[in-house]
């Protein structure tokens, strides 16, 4: 199930885990990028995730605009400002399920969760390490090639989401700057140590 | 026996034989209440007794599997919804599995006709806007991987808001798409069945074919199957009825041929006395499928139960042969009091014959026809088959001395005065609750069934079993129409708490007048792209874009209205069929309720849009028609005690023989009602029909007593053929007192307590005194 990554692992994925593992309540600032070919521009998100005591996961977006997302089991409640809130099942989105699943799991440091929906391979180098999520419901890689996580000792630092049509969305696990312009997808691609040949793979028409 | 007698037994068993056959051939019982119900008075009963109140909720067996780990449970869960939904004796099944999309792709452009997004506001540039907005947003979060697919096709999202509305408001908790309880130990799945709630073998076969597919489902799992509800409750309870009457049956079987052997010491006497009765049944069973198409079960089990009286004549003609005297001699003596309870109770009966109610008109005639072949049997045919007298009770020196006794016993009249005394004063005590109305408690179930079935009803949150709006209207879209009008008025009730939530066929398939309203506010093709240049100017999106949904709103713009017979077999064409259906030529649709609080504002909106919707309080409507059911019966009653009087009057021409016949029935009925009154009982039609049973009995008894005068060896014979009957009959009723199913066991104790009541005063009133 483990495929031993390209460097020598020094740690194993127990390892690893056991490294990584936090106790809720854990929080951390974001910022999400979003490259479509729907969208005439990259789109920009900022604000903190948490995964609260409780086992709810919040994704509270603070700039451009006010949202607020709790996810808790198979209940996702988005209330944005000045709208009404609006719950919905997971149930009828299984693919956003499992995507969600992934944010809780990385938060937590838990990865049981994860290597039931993804094939699960972790890369360590000196100072850097790119665990790599490959889904295994051919229905769910439809939507979404795979997930790189990179990050440095016990903090990932970087979720990169990758549609097989070459549509990614970039999240920083960091403190947003305010004002900050939009970078290129190049960059943040280094930024996020993406394996190019990875992403010529996931993005074959481009 | 002479040859002449086995050739004439033979003959009349061959008879009775041909005579099984073609009832068995011709008769059909029905379970249609409508049979037994009086003709219904006001909407309510009307829509009761033509089962349209036969609401979808009453129709639900909850089901529950446990004993596995979850997953498992939700495999087999999921594996049983789908083998249920293809087989015919169910509707709807739900278990929390769901398609992702419920609407087939050649009706999606139909959704700008369902939806009821743009009634308020109509797609302009501003909603289109605020549309993009939200869309914008979603892109920018992880829902953006799902959202992409539908987004040029569908920015506004109307798929998933008709998926929302389309879903119930509260739904259970979900492990691997099956639904769970709370406590995540036991799977649920709703399943509708086609057949009636109250309709306890089809429900019996639903339930197998639930059993059967189960345990294909099941695998190798250890998991076990539950099921409740108001089917499942009328299946055991029929299934127990019979089980215990097979069993009582078997008993008190063994018990009469006991004492007809001790009383007669002749075997044949067993079996021959089975004949009248035997006859009697089998001949009123022919009356009654010659003279009606069906005939309801209830009207045979109470038609069975009254024809019960011909197993006394046998015993009558039994008890009486003397030696010297040939059988025929015997028969032709016992004749006048037997023909005068035959003819008084017969003629009483054909009260019942013009009531108006079919089920009553049945049970009269099966019970004439029944009483009047079992008393020619016991006296044109079992005299010719009965061997000589083996002995003669009136040679028995035990029966003697008892008899003397019973002549010496004072004759208690103050019991004329004494006992309608007490009654009155038991009457006027406990006057409430005289009669029992609610169905329910007729076939009670017991009570940790009911916890049970209440308990999951909250975790499903299926709809109320009492309330129900229902419209009517000449055709489907008059009745699609009614409901759309009560939207309004619902909602509003839903925000004042009056009631949690409601559903109809309208919030699936809208009229096609609204349809086509709808239709006719859709920008077209060129209006829309304007207002989408208009609208994408601010969002990240480019209006080229949406050409998809440009195509889906110009094609639904041009499509007929959706009806009913475009929906292929879903669970949505499914749940629309349950509450939208005609019958009689009538079509009706059903509101169901969710938590009414508020029973009374749901009965001003019925008032309020009368006459097209009305609101049904099923419990109210039933023990109403109950009510109404019963006065019919006593009515019927009265005049049968009035022609049965009148018979009396006819055979014994006397004042003092008539009031001494008469007087042991008349204090029995009373002490009986005054003794079940007193133990807090409330009196039903099982009562009532067992009451009219011991008064028939009665009064042979007492006819007997008093026929036999003061002649001693007449009343010692008189005295042992009373003592078989009694006892034989107390023997039966006795046991059925016992029963756990509430119904034989108000019959049982009801009979018993009559039997016993009226052997001891026809004995001690009714008899002449000893010489």
């Amino acid at each position: 199930m483990l495929l031993a990554g390209a460097t020598a692992s020094s740690r194993t994925l127990d390892e690893f885990e056991r490294d990584l593992r936090r106790t809720p309540p854990v929080t951390t600032g974001f910022v999400d990028y979003r490259f479509s070919h729907l969208l005439r521009k990259p789109l920009q998100a900022s604000g903190t995730l948490e995964y609260r005591a409780d086992g709810v996961l919040a994704r509270n977006v603070a700039a451009p605009y006010h949202e607020l997302t709790e996810v808790l089991g198979d209940e996702v409640r988005i209330q944005r400002e000045g709208k009404p809130a609006r719950t919905m099942s997971l149930q009828r989105a299984p693919q956003l399920r499992v995507l969600l699943g992934s944010f809780r799991a990385l938060l937590e440091g838990r990865f049981a969760p994860l290597s039931r929906d993804f094939d699960v391979s972790l890369a360590e180098g000196a100072a850097h390490w790119t665990l790599t999520l490959i889904p295994r419901d051919p229905h769910m890689a439809r939507a979404l090639a795979r997930i790189q996580v990179s990050g440095t000792a016990d903090r990932p630092e970087c979720i990169v989401a990758l549609e097989p049509d070459g549509d990614a969305a970039f999240t920083l696990l960091e403190t947003p700057a305010p004002g900050t312009t939009i970078p290129t997808r190049a960059a943040l691609e280094q930024r996020c140590r993406l394996d190019a040949t990875a992403t010529r793979a996931a993005t074959p028409e481009s | 026996m002479t040859r002449r007698g086995w050739l004439l037994l033979a003959a009349w068993c061959a008879l009775l034989g041909v005579g099984v056959a073609w009832v068995q051939a011709r008769l059909h019982v029905s379970a249609d209440l409508r049979l037994f119900m009086p003709r219904p008075r006001g909407e309510q009963q009307r829509l009761l007794v033509q089962n349209i109140g036969e609401s979808p909720a009453s129709r639900l067996l909850l089901v529950t599997l446990e004993g596995d780990a979850p997953p498992v449970l939700a495999g087999i869960s999921n594996r049983l919804a789908s083998a249920l939904a293809a087989r015919s004796e169910f509707g709807f099944v739900a278990n929390g599995a769901q398609a992702p999309l419920a609407i087939p792709e050649n009706l999606l452009p139909y959704r700008y006709l369902l939806t009821d997004s743009f009634d308020r506001h109509s797609l302009d540039a501003s909603t289109l806007e605020a549309a993009l907005a939200d869309r914008a947003a979603d892109m920018a979060s992880p829902a953006a991987a799902v959202l992409e697919e539908w987004l040029p096709r569908d920015p506004t999202l109307e798929v998933l808001h008709l998926v929302d509305r389309w879903q119930p408001r509260t739904e259970p908790r979900r492990i691997d798409d099956a639904w769970f309880t709370a406590d995540g130990r036991r799977a649920l799945l709703l399943v509708e069945t086609r057949a009636a709630a109250f309709d306890p073998d089809g429900q019996t076969t639903a339930l197998d074919a639930l059993r059967a597919e189960f345990a294909r489902a099941r695998g190798a799992s250890s998991a076990r199957l539950e099921a409740s509800g108001s089917g499942y409750f009328s299946s055991i309870i029929k299934q127990r009825t019979q089980a215990e009457a097979g069993w009582f049956g078997g008993i008190a079987t063994a018990g009469m041929i006991l004492l007809l052997w001790y009383a007669y010491r002749n075997f044949s006497f067993t079996l021959l006395g089975a004949l009248p009765l035997a006859s009697g049944a089998l001949a009123g069973l022919a009356a009654v499928s010659v003279l009606f198409d069906s005939v309801h079960g209830i009207t045979l089990a109470f038609g069975f139960t009254l024809i019960g009286v011909a197993q006394d004549y046998p015993m009558h003609l039994f008890s009486h042969l003397r030696r010297g005297e040939t059988a025929i001699e015997t028969a032709r003596r016992v004749w006048p009091p037997l023909a005068t309870g035959v003819a008084s109770t017969c003629v009483a009966y054909l009260a019942f014959l013009i009531s108006g109610v079919t089920g009553l008109a049945q049970l009269a005639c099966l019970t004439v026809s029944g009483l009047v072949v079992a008393g020619l049997t016991t006296r044109f045919v079992l005299p010719r088959l009965t061997p000589a007298a083996a002995h003669d009770p009136a040679d028995s020196a035990l029966l003697a001395r008892v008899n003397q006794r019973l002549g010496r016993l004072p004759r208690p009249y103050i019991l004329l005065l004494l006992v309608p005394v007490s009654a009155a004063l038991v009457f006027w005590l406990r006057p409430a609750g005289f009669w029992q109305n609610d169905l329910s408690r007729l076939t009670p179930v017991p009570p940790e069934l009911l916890r049970k079935d209440l308990a999951l009803r909250r975790e499903l949150a299926t709809p109320d079993l009492r309330y129900l709006l229902v419209a009517s209207g000449a055709d489907g879209q008059e009745v699609l129409a009614r409901l759309e009008s009560l939207d309004d008025a619902l909602s509003q009730a839903v925000h004042r708490g009056a009631i949690g939530s409601y559903d109809h066929a309208a919030r699936y398939l809208p009229s096609a007048a609204r349809q086509r309203a709808r239709q006719a506010k859709l920008p077209d093709p060129t209006e829309l792209r304007r207002l989408l240049h208009e609208a994408a100017a601010q969002s990240p999106f480019d209006e080229r874009l949406f050409e998809p949904f440009v195509a889906d709103i110009a094609r639904a713009r041009e499509l007929p209205p959706l009806t009913r017979a475009d929906l292929p077999a879903t669970p949505l064409s499914l749940r629309i069929d349950s509450s939208l259906f005609a019958r009689e030529g009538r079509w009706y649709g059903l509101v169901s309720l969710f938590e009414v609080h508020d029973p009374a504002a749901m009965a001003a909106l019925g008032q309020a849009t009368a006459p097209f919707v009305t609101f049904l309080d099923l419990k109210d409507a039933s023990e109403q028609l109950v009510a109404a059911h019963r006065s019919h019966v006593l009515l019927c009653l009265d005049i049968s005690a009035i022609l049965l009087v009148a018979v009396i009057w006819i055979a014994l021409r006397r004042v003092s023989r008539v009031l001494r016949v008469l007087a042991p029935m008349v204090l029995t009925t009373l002490i009986s009602v005054a003794v079940l009154r007193a133990c807090g009982v409330s009196l039903n039609l099982f009562h009532l029909i067992s009451l009219v049973l011991a008064a028939g009995l009665g009064l042979d008894y007492a006819l007997f007593f008093e026929h036999a005068a003061d002649d001693d060896a007449e009343q010692q014979r008189t005295l042992h053929a009373l003592l078989v009957c009694a006892l034989s009959t107390l023997l039966v009723f006795a046991l059925l007192a016992f029963s756990t199913v509430p119904v034989l066991a108000a019959i049982g104790v009801t009979v018993s307590l009559g039997v016993v009541s009226n052997f001891v005063l026809a004995l001690l009133l009714a008899r002449g005194r000893s010489a």
